[in-house]
């Protein structure tokens, strides 16, 4: 690989990094960094190739390098790490050579915080999949906001497609501004295009909250308070959408 | 009584049971689903997993066992749910997604087969009426007929019957309306049955620790015994609170914790880690030093044993060491075969190396200078070093 001081730029999606991604490893291009816009820096240049996005590319890598390596590389990019383009650039190109034992290599340093990442994409789509707080509002329709760290949004949708297939639910990334409405079908929307009115709850939502605060607040034994590992389990970073603790003092 | 009211009393009655657990089961319907891993919902103040409602049907009870908040003989509020309330807590519940599914257990009402047959109508609403998927774990009443374990079996995911107390003898003292072999009777039907469609995600059972005076040796054998004899998925142990006043109940400031999370250790090093009760207790030794775990003190006691070499030694050695647990130990098994491990790359593995470095090499390499290799700087250093302590000298040099 040749050293070259350039930024490439991509158009944002997964599909695009991933052409962008194989045409510099065909030109055997070690890029000082890929990203979505132009940054300001002195040092080099940034260069956008307008490349036609790969249609075949994802299918390919799946039906080549296995389920398990694609995954890793599409966690990734739902990551909110700074550095996620080149972590998926190197976890790849180890890929190539290594297949499947790339998540094995953990002495590798890049592979090592790339591996990581992996698993911490995962550990909060499970996390999510519990944490996630549904209101019912007038005429049965299921709402939830959350706010995760990583963008896990693509991931537990497919959990509640498979779990609550025959209701209506929408799940609200708050910080991402995105939302996942489900109708037998499932779609990405803005926000704003949602026609559904959010502040009418249906008749028995606050009776329901309210016995499940009185469930939490009486499951718990006293004798055995901990803190400390309530916190560990349950971040206080996700406790605003989580009705149980957000309001703790106030019931 | 309002259906608020209810809930608390028969929640309040049922949070002494310390499973929770919604794995092991595969099963999808109209309304729901299972997660093979399970799922965790939140955590409680304590600090404990909220996976399932965790629920007694009523909280009247015809025995008197000593160590029951419900026993007959406590004057206590008492409160019981219709199963059409279960069912419409329960689906509520779930489609919000604040729960995985239903634990159902009971007071024992009438006689139990009397009992049985509730929890089967109530859950059979659930599955039938309701066509729910989630997950369900019933408790099985000791005592009832084959027919009734079966209808139950064949409704749920997971079934337990709980052993309660380690020994006979305290059994008899204790919960004298009890018996083992009517508990095991249970545990060996579901054992025989157990399929897909029979309590596809397995049994478990759990005991009270410390109401009696039963050692951990004894607690240890009895759930390596319940291991072996009935497939058991978990056993799960309780520490004892002092709900009860009396004689022979010993009273408690503070549950035994500590006592308690041993155990769980040990009972690991039984199910993961291929340890067998004899190597980490004895007659002589009886019970688990509190200040380090069962591991570091297996390893002080076959200290000779030690070091063990990362790059060279036995899958099974790997699991001897402390600060390894059994997924660096697949990781380093499954790495060493492309490159020769370091010091740094095991901390990258996920090993404690604070507490390994005292019985590996790698490399041929050590940490430690030889020196300062024997048991009792070890253990010395292994005390200090836990993070209960560091916590303890913390809040004391506040008062410096
Ligand atoms: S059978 Fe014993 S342990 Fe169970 S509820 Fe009744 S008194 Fe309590």
């Amino acid at each position: 690989m040749k050293k070259i001081n350039n930024i490439y730029i991509y158009d944002g999606s997964f599909p695009n990094l991933l052409t962008i991604i194989k045409y510099l490893f065909q030109e055997n291009i070690l890029p000082l960094d890929i990203k979505e816009n132009y940054q300001e820096d002195l040092f080099s240049q940034n260069i956008n190739l307008n490349l036609e996005t790969d249609e075949k590319i994802i299918p390919n890598i799946v039906k080549n390098m296995g389920l398990k390596i694609f995954n890793g590389l599409y966690y990734l990019y739902l990551s909110n790490k700074d550095n996620k383009e080149m972590l998926i650039y190197y976890f790849l190109l180890y890929s190539l050579k290594y297949q499947e034992k790339v998540f094995i290599l953990r002495n590798v340093d890049i592979l090592n915080e790339a591996i990581k990442t992996i698993k911490y994409v995962g550990r909060e789509n499970h996390k999510m999949k519990g944490f996630i707080r549904f209101k019912e509002l007038k005429g049965g329709v299921l709402y939830a906001e959350f706010s995760p760290t990583n963008n896990v949004l693509p991931l537990v949708v497919k959990h509640f497609q498979k779990r609550l297939k025959k209701e209506v639910w929408l799940i609200q990334d708050v910080k991402r501004k995105v939302c996942a409405y489900y109708n037998t079908n499932l779609y990405f929307l803005d926000m704003q295009d949602t026609k559904i009115n959010l502040n009418e709850l249906a008749k028995d939502e606050v009776m329901m909250e309210n016995l499940w605060k009185t469930f939490y607040k009486s499951v718990s034994l006293k004798e055995r308070v901990n803190e400390r590992c309530r916190m560990n389990f349950m971040p206080k970073k996700y406790w605003s959408y989580i009705m149980e603790v957000s309001d703790e003092e106030s019931y | 009584m309002d259906l608020k009211e209810k809930l608390q009393i028969l929640t309040e009655s049922a949070k002494y049971d310390a499973s929770c657990s919604s794995s092991g089961s595969k099963r999808s319907s109209t309304i729901g689903n299972t997660a093979i891993s399970g799922i965790c919902h939140s955590f409680s103040k304590d600090g404990r997993c909220i996976s399932l409602l965790k629920i007694l049907l009523t909280n009247a009870c015809i025995f008197d066992c000593k160590y029951c908040l419900n026993r007959r003989s406590n004057n206590i509020k008492r409160a019981a749910f219709t199963p059409e309330e279960i069912c419409q807590i329960t689906l509520n519940f779930y489609r919000r997604n604040y729960i995985e599914g239903l634990f159902l257990s009971s007071g024992i009402i009438k006689n139990p087969d009397y009992t049985m047959n509730l929890l089967i109508e109530t859950i059979s609403l659930l599955r039938h009426k309701y066509h729910f998927g989630g997950y369900i774990h019933a408790k099985a009443i000791p005592g009832t007929s084959e027919v009734l374990i079966k209808k139950l079996g064949s409704l749920v995911d997971r079934m337990s019957a709980n052993i309660e107390l380690a020994t006979d003898d305290a059994l008899k003292l204790l919960a004298p309306n009890k018996n083992r072999g009517r508990v095991q009777k249970v545990m060996h039907y579901v054992k025989n049955n157990q399929s897909s469609k029979f309590v596809p995600a397995g049994q478990s059972t759990q005991m009270v620790i410390g109401a009696f005076r039963e050692t951990d040796f004894d607690i240890m054998n009895r759930s390596s015994n319940l291991y072996h004899n009935y497939n058991l998925k978990r056993v799960f142990y309780s520490a004892y609170i002092s709900v009860n006043t009396d004689k022979l109940l010993p009273s408690l400031s503070l549950p035994p914790l500590k006592r308690e999370n041993r155990l769980y250790q040990a009972d690991f090093l039984l199910r993961y880690y291929n340890f067998k009760v004899e190597d980490i207790l004895s007659k002589d030794k009886p019970n688990f030093n509190l200040l380090i775990d069962p591991k570091e003190e297996y390893a002080l006691r076959h200290f000779k044993e030690y070091p063990k070499e990362i790059n060279t030694c036995s899958y099974n050695d790997l699991l001897k060491i402390p600060g390894i647990g059994v997924v660096s130990a697949k990781r380093i098994y499954r790495a060493r075969k492309c490159f020769q491990i370091t010091f740094n790359d095991l901390k990258k593995m996920g090993v404690v190396l604070k507490r390994a470095q005292y019985f590996i090499t790698c490399g041929g390499k050590s940490l430690i200078c030889k020196e300062y290799l024997n048991p009792h700087f070890i253990e010395h250093n292994l005390v200090i070093d836990s993070k209960e302590e560091k916590r303890k000298v913390e809040q004391l040099s506040l008062s410096l």
